[in-house]
Order: C-alpha cells, then sequence, then structure tokens
C-alpha cells in the first residue's frame, strides 16, 4: 500500500485523538514521512481542542433558559417589530378602508338628499292630507276644493276652526236665518244694534258641521 | 441538534416567530446564537465581529423580507450561511482586530492560547481559502459529524471529508513553515 492509501487513516485516527490501530502503526513504524504526517496531524488535534474549549469558555452552548444582556436586547427589538407591524397597515387594510369611506360618502349623499327640506307652500296643499298637515287647511282649503265651488267665492267667510273638507266630500249650501250672535261666532262682524235674525248661506259638510257662511244678499246688514 | 427543550424544531420556531411568538425566537436563539458566535470567531478572529455578526444574524432572522425558504434546507444551515457572509463582508473591509483573548490574558487558558503555535494556528486558519476553514471550524472546532457538516454546507460527505483532509495538510505545512528555524526558511 502506498503512503497516499493511509492518509485518511492517519488523519482519522489524529481526529478521534486514540493511538493507531495495528496495522498504521506497523505503517508508521516503517514510513518517517507518514509518521511525520501523524505527528503533524497529533499536534493539530491538540491545537484544535485548545482553541475548542477556548471558544467554548467565552461563549457556552445554551445553559439554562435565561437570556443575557444581547439577548434581551435582541427580544425587545422582537417585540418593537411586532408591535410596529400589527400598526403598519397593510396594502388590503388600506383599500378596505378606502372601498368604506367611498361607500360611507355615497350612503350619506343618498340620505341628506332623501331628507332634504322641500318647503310646502298653503296653495299646494291638498285635500286628504295627513293630520300633520291640517293647520294649512284653515287658509287654503277651500281654494283647492273642486267639491266647494261656492267656496271660491269672495262673500264666503270659512268658520273658524272647522274641521277641513276630506277628498271628494259631498258640501250643500244651506239658506238660513241666524241669530247675530251665531253670525258672530262664525267670524261676520255684525251690528251690535240689531238684534233680529239675519238670512245667510252656510256652507255644510257631510258631518252637518258648517265650514263657511255669507250673508244673503237682501239681508240688512 | 434540530430540537430542543421544547422538542421543536427549528423549522417549527420559526414558523411560529413569524406570527409573533417571542418565546419561539427566544428558544432559537438561545439554542443557535452560541454556535453562530463561536462560528463567527473562528471564521474572523476577533471577538468583536463574532459578537455583531451573531447579533445580526438575528435581527436578519426577525426581519420581515426574511429569506429563509425550508424547501431549500434547514434553517441553521441559513444561520450559518448569513454568518459566513457578514464575515465575509467584514473581512473584504480590511483587517479585523485580533483582539480574541483578552479577556483571558491572564489564566492558564489564557496562556495557552497565546502560546506561539496557536496564535500560528489562527493565523493559518485565516489565510486558509474559506471553502477549508469552514470545514476545519465545523468539524474540528464545532465537533460536527460528516454528515451534519455536509447538511450545513449543502455538499456531498465526501466532499467535506476531501477539504477537512486537504485543510489539516495546508495548516500542518503552514505551522511546520513558521515554527521552522530562520536558517531553514530562508534556504
Amino acid at each position: 500500500m502506498i503512503c497516499t492509501d493511509w492518509i485518511a487513516e492517519i488523519v482519522e485516527s489524529a481526529r478521534r485523538g486514540g493511538k493507531p490501530d495495528a496495522a498504521l502503526e506497523a505503517h508508521l513504524s516503517m514510513c518517517a514521512e507518514c509518521r511525520e504526517r501523524w505527528t503533524a496531524e497529533r499536534e493539530l488535534t491538540s491545537h484544535f481542542r485548545v482553541m475548542r474549549i477556548h471558544a467554548q469558555a467565552r461563549r457556552p452552548d445554551q445553559a439554562g433558559p435565561v437570556l443575557d444582556y444581547r439577548g434581551q436586547m435582541l427580544m425587545r427589538e422582537f417585540a418593537r417589530r411586532q408591535r410596529a407591524t400589527k400598526m403598519t397597515p397593510t396594502w388590503q387594510w388600506s383599500l378596505a378602508a378606502a372601498a368604506a369611506l367611498l361607500l360611507a360618502i355615497g350612503i350619506g349623499r343618498e340620505l341628506g338628499l332623501k331628507n332634504r327640506h322641500v318647503p310646502v307652500h298653503p296653495t299646494t296643499a291638498k285635500h286628504g292630507s295627513t293630520h300633520g298637515d291640517a293647520v294649512l287647511y284653515e287658509t287654503a282649503a277651500y281654494e283647492t276644493s273642486s267639491d266647494a265651488v261656492a267656496l271660491s267665492s269672495e262673500e264666503f267667510i270659512a268658520v273658524p276652526y272647522a274641521a277641513p273638507l276630506a277628498t271628494g266630500e259631498i258640501v250643500r249650501v244651506v239658506r238660513t236665518d241666524l241669530y247675530p250672535e251665531a253670525l258672530a261666532s262664525m267670524g261676520i262682524d255684525v251690528n251690535p244694534a240689531w238684534s233680529g235674525d239675519m238670512s245667510a248661506e252656510v256652507v255644510v259638510g257631510e258631518d252637518g258641521f258648517p265650514r263657511a257662511v255669507r250673508l244673503a244678499e237682501n239681508s240688512q246688514y | 441538534m434540530g430540537t430542543g427543550s421544547t422538542g421543536k424544531s427549528d423549522e417549527e420556531l420559526y414558523r411560529l416567530t413569524r406570527k409573533g411568538d417571542q418565546s419561539a425566537f427566544s428558544e432559537l436563539y438561545l439554542r443557535r446564537e452560541p454556535a453562530i458566535y463561536r462560528y463567527a470567531l473562528h471564521m474572523s478572529g476577533s471577538s468583536v465581529v463574532a459578537e455583531e455578526v451573531a447579533n445580526e444574524v438575528f435581527v436578519q432572522l426577525m426581519a420581515p423580507n426574511a429569506h429563509f425558504d425550508e424547501r431549500k434546507g434547514t434553517l441553521e444551515s441559513w444561520l450559518y450561511g448569513v454568518a459566513r457572509n457578514l464575515v465575509r463582508v467584514v473581512r473584504r473591509q480590511g483587517p479585523v482586530e485580533a483582539a480574541v483573548d483578552r479577556a483571558f490574558e491572564h489564566d492558564i487558558l489564557g496562556e495557552l492560547i497565546h502560546g506561539e503555535n496557536i496564535e500560528a494556528l489562527q493565523r493559518a486558519m485565516r489565510d486558509l481559502p474559506e471553502r477549508y476553514r469552514d470545514v476545519v471550524i465545523l468539524c474540528d472546532l464545532e465537533e460536527r459529524s460528516y454528515e451534519e457538516v455536509a447538511g450545513l454546507l449543502g455538499c456531498p460527505i465526501g466532499t467535506v471529508r476531501s477539504r477537512l483532509h486537504r485543510a489539516r495538510a495546508l495548516l500542518s505545512t503552514k505551522l511546520r513553515w513558521l515554527n521552522a528555524p530562520a536558517e531553514v526558511c530562508s534556504r
């Protein structure tokens, strides 16, 4: 066997730190070159051992679960980065936020249009509206009622506090004699000196209650 | 070497770390940092550089853009790779401070370290090509098996063995030359 075949055996045996086996020992006793290499390898192993012990002394393997100062600093940095990561919005979150903002603006505009205040004029009010609009009828009901054409006459005077006419309600005009006090209660000025009955035309609703009144042409008012 | 006190592998701990588990990161640090430090110490010859490198390796590990990919190798291999690159960068910037042994100047181990042969060996190691230095550190100084080193370096076991034998031959030759009497060297 030539010496190159022994190199691996010499190196591995020297690394193990033990004695060479019998075959290698026999070869070393005969080959000066290999013996020199063996000595060098043993010396190298010895030096490495010192270096290894030295390095282990400087930084031994994990002795316990307690972190040294450098480790603690690193953990603080880790925690800081985790907090920063949680607070930093990703592009998906940014996109979602933008979409939510646009949606909110759209909904806001829609609601704003629906709730915009539209002024209601008495002349546009119609019969049959809800009770909330009743106050408008006091001045406008007779002007818009198609069923009470007679009420369009300027001579008729609306009876105060009378209920408004319903849509399609049929009215009757009744000629009657009324006491001056009754006329006064309907809002007609009468001569206090006059004490007799007065002839008047009264617009009566289907419920029998008066809605408007006017003095007859031949009245003495 | 892949699992520690919790029984979790490096890769499992890494996955937990990515989810923000600080205890997983802590265990990974305790498990791997000392060896990374010693590796950087032997590679650079400077304790200052070793401290910085070991710290920076774990800073890179916690970075959101850490490029570790389990399919390409183990986490330990990745850690050594980062440390190697960092030492390479430091060495490229110029000679590093050889302040390895200040803390051991006055004890027996320090005297041994400061022996001529050891210092000569440290110098010789720093002059070795990187691929040889790697296997010497991992096999002879960290006492890792050929299989483990092959896994860490991503090369066949035979390559590790042949590199180690070659590296030891180079170191022996260099030591012999350094220790030889002046007249022998001048011949």
